[in-house]
């Protein structure tokens, strides 16, 4: 079992890995441009070039994954020689400093032809102090220095090439200053140390707006699986004891309904009927701020409509699981035997009939996740599948292989716990 | 090679060769068998009606509409149902109907492979029929030869089928851009890993059976026996196998179309029609998202009862 255990994991390793690997080069491959997604069509070719080049976005693919996966900072640290330090200041912001032999942060800035290098002391103070002995001259005569800049990149500057930058700021607009460096390395820690980037689309840390759409999409499958599982299993158990009885009928048949229908269109008909007939609940979701519980009216017709999909489909399965245990020679014995109906129907019946459903159901959960997507779409409700969505089309990288993992590590997780849940259940089964 | 048969009297003469007359007699006699199950459930038949009535309008369409689907009114948008447009306008004033057929046509009739070329067979059943063919060639490949061939076909698979399907159409479809094709791409991505393991669990079923030892013995080539012997006597649970992924693959590409890497937007697309209809609801014009909900629902749903209904009768039948 263990073993079992082991070997899943490895494998579920391995599929994030091949699936991240897969989600870069096909959005490297795929047409559009990010730069052009962020700034707009009117944006001159130098001001694209310094944007691109800021955000490492001029490096070759096989190199930007690296550095996402694994963090740039370890190779940025051997070019420039000096410890490289992560720290999170009082405001929450991210910022990057070397180190001085002594313990001193600091970071430095190229004013015309001067280095001035601003050390931050441990009250949070800086100060500033002209640092021209830095200077190296390369093979080429020209006087270069490798640094960490203010704004968390590792970058060389060359003397007398004082280049122009131009710095995008997220909903204010492009900000022009002097003191350019040659090159960029931007800082991150990258994936598999726990930081999955910023979001190119937002301007954000990743790991920020990811959880909270996380959350919310929680809710939202929560909420659902709720409702449903016990709904389903109970409708789906009555269903199964008659087959081919008039209930058995319309719940199958209703449930199948329900169950294929595009959950884009059944979101239509509920809004259709519920909010724009009825007028008993809202059409669309609108949180701002808010938590999705803190306005629960807004949260009853995407759970609707997630509710209506998979009770048809878990009832059908429990209907089927059903129907065979309830056909068993050893139903027939406890007849036989004289048991009473209720009798058989609770304690032989029910329990052999549940095992097939539970596990189906987690195997169900890659197919779900499609559903609460489509769902977040139609009510504009902000979960992941959402932020997903929104990513993939603008190309935000970050965005879109941070939540990719996530979908992955659900999906894979969830069978590996149906499996496991099955030998618990079904004790003949074993995994080698 | 299916099973003895039941159509020749166990009583009469020794046949040798039957003659072609009596070949003809059993064809009609099985094809009349498959009917009858067919009609023996009232689902099924309430299935096919739905299905027939889209596939109909939608080979029809350009006799059943004076509109074209992308002809607009700029003094009519947002209208609802009248004499003029029976379903009513979209925002841009274009007629409704005429919409929905022409969406029933991509879906079920034609393929538009560019923009003045297109193939005969809606898109949703090319993507099946590709995810068909590729499955059943790996499925029937892995499951015949087995060994390592097998083994690395099914992990590759099985890491395919582990992926979460939504991610798979958002990365495949931003990746190749929204036209049909790509539509067909997709779908076969898709589908193909599941078909592939069905087609293998029956192969390595009929694998054991004695006329594959039979043709084996004959000196037949793996490729014969494969798609000669074996593909054959598989048919019946991927018959109906591709019927239900048909019902998915028209989900599949309503849901494309819906969140925007469907078809390219002029075009008719169920999918993109309801996404654009659905800013309009809040502002009184239903319409143009209630149709085509309504339209790939029950086309759908059609096509799942006929499955299923097929399913049942044949099981009960046997």
């Amino acid at each position: 079992m263990a073993k079992f255990i082991a070997r899943r994991c490895i494998l579920l390793l391995l599929t994030m890995l091949l699936v991240s690997m897969a989600v870069f080069m096909i959005t490297e491959a795929s047409p559009g441009n990010v730069a052009r997604n962020i700034l707009g069509a009117f944006v001159t070719p130098e001001q694209e070039a310094s944007f691109l080049a800021q955000l490492g976005l001029d490096k070759p693919v096989w190199l930007r994954y690296v550095w996402w996966l694994t963090g740039s900072d370890w190779q940025a640290q051997k070019q420039i020689g000096i410890p490289l330090k992560r720290i999170v200041t009082e405001k929450g912001f991210v910022e990057w400093w070397a180190v001085k032999k002594d313990g001193t942060l600091v970071r430095w800035k190229l004013i015309g032809d001067d280095l001035m290098a601003i050390s931050r002391k441990p009250d949070g103070t800086f100060s500033r102090a002209v640092d021209n002995d830095r200077w190296k001259t390369d093979p080429q005569g020209v006087s270069v220095f490798r640094g960490v800049d203010t704004d968390n990149h590792v970058v060389k500057w060359e003397k007398g090439k004082d280049r122009k930058v131009w710095t995008f700021i997220m909903g204010s607009g492009w900000k022009e200053t002097s003191g350019g460096p040659v090159e960029y390395i931007p800082l991150k820690k990258g994936f598999i140390r726990g930081d999955p980037g910023i979001s190119l689309r937002t301007g954000r840390p990743v790991a920020k707006s990811l959880f909270i759409r996380l959350r919310n999409s929680l809710v939202l499958a929560g909420t659902a699986f709720v409702i449903v599982m016990p709904l389903a299993l109970l409708l789906g158990l009555m269903a199964g004891l008659k087959e081919g009885s008039l209930r058995d009928r319309i719940f199958s048949v209703g449930g199948m309904m329900f169950s294929v229908i595009p959950e884009f269109a059944t979101g239509i008909f509920l809004i259709l009927i519920m909010a724009v007939w009825l007028q008993w609940v809202p059409g669309a979701t609108v949180f701002g701020e808010q938590a999705p519980w803190e306005r629960p009216d807004m949260l009853i017709l995407p759970v609707l409509t997630l509710t209506l999909i998979e009770l048809g489909y878990v009832l059908r399965i429990t209907r089927a699981s059903m129907v065979e245990v309830m056909r068993s020679p050893y139903i027939r014995t406890a007849y036989l035997k004289g048991l009473p109906y209720r009798r058989i129907v609770a304690t032989h019946a029910v329990r052999n009939a549940l095992m097939a459903p539970i596990t189906v159901i987690m195997l169900h959960v890659n197919w779900l996740m499609g559903g609460i997507v489509i769902v977040e779409v139609v009510f504009g409700y902000p979960g992941l599948g959402k932020y997903l969505l929104d990513s993939a089309l603008y190309k935000d990288i970050n965005a879109l292989e941070a939540g990719a993992m996530i979908l992955v590590m659900v999906a894979v997780g969830t069978q590996l716990i149906a499996d496991i849940v099955y030998t618990f259940l079904n004790p003949r089964i074993r995994y080698g | 090679m299916t099973q003895p048969d039941s159509s020749i009297p166990a009583d009469s003469p020794e046949i040798i060769v039957p003659d072609t007359d009596v070949i003809r007699f059993v064809r009609l006699r099985r094809l009349w068998e498959g009917l009858s199950v067919l009609f023996a459930s009232k689902i099924a038949v309430a299935g096919l009606v739905i299905v027939l009535f889209w596939v109909g309008v939608a080979i029809f369409a350009p006799l059943l509409t004076p509109f074209s689907p992308l002809e607009q009114d700029w003094k009519h948008p947002n209208e609802g149902p009248s004499e003029e447009h029976i379903l009513g306008t979209d925002e841009l004033g274009r007629d409704l109907w005429s919409r929905l057929i022409y969406g029933a046509r991509v879906v079920l009739v034609i393929l538009p492979v560019s923009q003045n070329l297109w193939i005969p067979g809606g898109t949703a059943i090319w993507g099946v029929f590709v995810a068909l063919t590729v499955g059943t060639t790996l499925g029937l490949i892995s499951g015949y030869y087995g060994g390592w061939l097998d083994e690395i076909t099914m992990r590759l698979l099985d890491a395919m089928m582990a992926i979460p399907v939504i991610l798979l159409f958002l990365i495949i479809m931003t990746a190749l851009g929204a036209s049909a094709v790509n539509v067909v791409i997709a779908i076969t991505i898709v589908g193909t890993p599941g078909i592939a393991r069905l087609v293998r669990s029956l192969t390595l079923d009929i694998r054991t059976r004695e006329y594959i030892r039979a043709a084996e013995t004959r000196g037949e080539s793996p490729w014969y026996i494969m798609f000669i012997e074996i593909l054959p006597n598989a048919r019946g649970p991927i018959i109906v196998d591709a019927m239900l992924r048909v019902g998915y693959a028209i989900f599949a590409m309503g849901t494309l179309g819906f969140l925007g890497l469907g078809m390219p937007p002029p075009s008719p697309d169920w999918g993109s029609m309801v996404a654009k209809g659905r800013e309009f609801i809040l502002q009184g014009s239903p319409w143009a998202a209630l149709w085509p909900s309504l339209a790939i629902a029950s086309l759908v749903v059609g096509l799942n009862l006929l499955a299923d209904g097929l399913r049942e009768e044949s099981m009960r039948y046997q």
